[in-house]
């Protein structure tokens, strides 16, 4: 026979554990109120004796047997018991057979067995006496069963068998029913997150209001899935952007391979279609390289090949590279540098995000314009500022010109891949760095390297959280 | 593969300004080259390519067998894959170079990961390309590999009528000096240590400027541009080259 499910499951097996260790708790509880109640019963009784005792010491001898029948004759519950005998140790009065041995004389209170004569014959009892040798020499003991023992211990057993026993039984359902809900709640967050799995990204964990661990994990488990459906949107965005980016130049190269097959009738005019065709195909690859390489630096953990960068050595030498091509559209790049700073850093990424700032700033620039680079130092950190006089980033773009693809509308003639910032905003990641991008009219973009707080500290992995604002 | 030898044209390539760039090759025949790569359309192409250049070249699909015909054969360069089977590309170079073989070797790679390439040269490659590559931008790479500039000691470099003095640094071209700015004279330099050979954009960026990726502009267009303006005058016989989709030359005017 196979077993129910919930009785193998954890939350069961602590439901069982608690009932046993509940029941042993109750179960001592009532023994030690058992053994409390019977001491106090018994210390009552005891007194109750040695009282009786002194009064019935107390009287002349006539006197006193009466007051043993009397005393006898008055108890209805036969819990009563009385004996004189006489200094041999033969019974005078009293309903004990004999004197009992192993009773002290002129004692406490003790317990003894005795033997009580009663009207069908004898029978042996424990009971609690006390024994005093008179003036007389009689011996005088007065007993009593302390029969209220019997009737808590009964009145104990019936409290355990109508407390306990549903108690225990409650423990165990309610382990029961919360293993089962447990394992539920399981089994449907299980179902929708297979739902998920199967690629429904809109699917939710079910969660209440109330304030519950199983919730708040629910809520939790939410939240992350919202930040990736956003997330898988956004890649699905890039990738459409991707293809549509590689179709452009692709479509070109194409027609351009069509109409030469048709038209060209020289050698020289094959050759210039193909030369056509290639630079189509080359622009298609350099986006497909500058993708790949946005993905390494993306995917890079490594501050391992980090050495310290001179950022005003840096500058110059990518202003020495620009220089030319600055000139050919007549923009005057310039350098100012206030201070030699240095990062920590990888040279080469971050000529390459620099070299990409000034170059997006040339290309921004109308004829006649300037681009300025800077190096600045700002409040424990460094700033490598990159400002043109071109038509700027308006408020709206500012988000908008890190994604992959991005071009602005203005700029939809101007040749260019479109991932320019993207990498620099990943270089500048990747190093800890902040981008911070101005609107307004000609365009501001700095990098701003914190100061580190000691020469050793390690760079922050790149990650969520601290994107280029 | 057989080797395609002599007149280097090869079927359905007409001869052009691309071929002439390997012209010196011709005197170098049976320059040997080992190419170790496992992907098959990948050697194919190379070896055909190499072949169609007066290359000979010998080809292993895995990296043990690599190191044995290495060994044997003793290239004068090699083409060695990073990702092989049997043998990793980068432990073929270490176990070479403890050998005390000097042959340059050129690295390829499926990802250009900024680890992978200083690991590359650090275990003892000469050069680094990443897949995918221009076929031409391999074989200029090869080529100046098998012709890199001996360490000589000399102040003053020449190519025909073009002079160059590395401790004045001044240039003439026969008896007109030529004004050039630090970074033209850095690019002169670099240029005639290798005339005759196939510079490839790639190869400018890297070796004389440092950059170790793709600019999106044109970037050494418009520097060569400025010195060819400057190096070859109205009524001089040019001699920095364009060689279309490929690179730059720099050759004695014939």
């Amino acid at each position: 026979m196979r077993r129910p499910d919930f009785i193998s499951s954890n939350t069961f097996h602590w439901a069982l554990m608690v009932a046993g260790v509940f029941a042993i708790f109750v179960i001592m509880l009532f023994g030690f109120i058992y053994w409390k109640t019977d001491q106090y019963l018994i210390a009552r009784s005891d007194r109750m004796i040695a009282s009786q005792m002194n009064v019935i010491a107390g009287l002349s001898s006539e006197r006193r047997l009466e007051a043993l029948d009397e005393h006898l004759r008055q108890d209805s519950r036969g819990v009563q018991y009385a004996g004189l005998f006489g200094s041999d140790g033969h019974r005078i009065a009293g309903n004990l057979d004999s004197l009992p041995l192993e009773l002290k004389m002129d004692n406490l209170v003790q317990t003894v067995s005795v033997v009580r004569m009663v009207p069908t014959g004898r029978e042996n009892r424990m009971i609690r006496a006390i024994a005093r040798r008179l003036p007389s020499g009689d011996v005088l003991v007065i007993g009593r069963e302390v029969d209220e023992i019997k009737e808590m211990s009964h009145v104990v057993g019936e409290a355990l068998a109508l407390g306990l026993l549903p108690g225990f039984c409650l423990c165990l359902l309610a382990g029961a029913w919360l293993s089962v809900r447990a394992q539920k709640r399981v089994e449907e967050v299980n179902r929708r997150v297979q739902r998920i799995i199967a690629g429904d990204l809109r699917e939710r964990l079910p969660h209440r209001t109330v304030d519950e661990p199983f919730s708040k994990l629910a809520v939790i488990v939410n939240g992350m899935l919202d930040e990736m459906e956003t997330m898988i949107h956004a890649l699905a965005g890039v990738g459409n952007d991707i293809a549509h980016d590689l179709r452009t130049p692709l479509t070109r190269a194409r027609l351009t391979l069509e109409r030469g097959r048709t038209n060209a009738a020289t050698l020289e005019q094959l050759q210039a279609v193909a030369d056509k065709a290639i630079a189509g195909i080359d622009q298609s690859l350099a986006i497909i390289t500058a993708l790949l390489r946005l993905a390494e630096i993306e995917n890079s953990r490594r501050s391992a090949g980090f050495g310290s960068v001179a950022l005003h050595e840096m500058l110059r030498e990518v202003c020495d590279i620009y220089e030319p091509i600055a000139e050919n559209k007549n923009v005057a790049l310039h350098v100012r540098v206030t201070d030699q700073l240095t990062v920590r850093g990888d040279r080469d990424l971050l000529i390459e995000a620099v070299a990409n700032l000034v170059d997006n700033a040339i290309k921004f620039t109308p004829e006649g314009g300037k681009v300025d680079m800077e190096l600045l130092r700002g409040d424990a950190e460094a700033i490598v500022r990159v400002t043109d006089t071109g038509c700027g980033i308006s408020e709206k773009e500012r988000e908008a010109v890190l994604r992959r693809f991005y071009r602005s509308d203005k700029m939809r003639n101007t040749a260019g891949v479109g991932l320019g910032l993207s990498l620099v905003a990943a270089i500048v990641k990747l190093h800890g760095f902040r981008l911070a991008i101005f609107s307004g009219s000609g365009c501001r973009v700095e990098i701003i390297c914190p100061d580190r707080e000691d020469g050793v500290k390690e760079l922050p992995r790149l990650g969520k959280g601290r994107a280029a604002s | 593969m057989e080797m395609v030898s002599g007149k280097h044209t090869a079927p359905g390539m007409p001869r052009s300004s691309n071929a002439n760039a390997f012209a010196a090759i011709e005197n170098q025949l049976m320059t040997k080259v080992l190419l170790i790569e496992d992907d098959s359309e990948t050697a194919e192409e190379i070896t055909a390519e190499l072949a169609d250049r007066g290359f000979e070249i010998e080809w292993s699909a895995n990296g043990i067998e690599g190191l044995d015909k290495a060994r044997l054969l003793r290239p004068d360069a090699m083409i060695v894959d990073r990702l092989l089977p049997g043998m990793d590309g980068l432990t073929i170079i270490e176990a070479l170079r403890k050998e005390q073989v000097r042959t340059p070797v050129l690295v390829l790679s499926a990802l250009g990961a900024v680890d992978d390439r200083v690991r590359g040269l650090r275990m003892g490659g000469d050069d680094y390309l990443t897949k995918p590559f221009a076929i031409v931008e391999l074989v200029a790479r090869i080529e100046a590999l098998l012709r890199r500039p001996a360490e000589s000691r000399e102040t003053t470099l020449r190519v025909g009528p073009l002079e160059l003095d590395l401790i004045e640094r001044t240039a003439r071209r026969g008896d007109r000096m030529i004004d050039l700015l630090p970074r033209e004279f850095r690019l002169l330099e670099y240029m005639m240590q290798r005339s005759d050979q196939l510079l490839t954009r790639a190869m400018l960026l890297e070796e004389v400027w440092n950059y170790k990726f793709v600019p999106a502009t044109n970037l050494v267009d418009v520097h060569m541009g400025r010195l060819r303006h400057k190096v070859d005058g109205p009524d001089e016989a040019p001699m920095i080259h364009n060689v279309r989709g490929a690179g730059f030359i720099l050759r004695i005017a014939p």
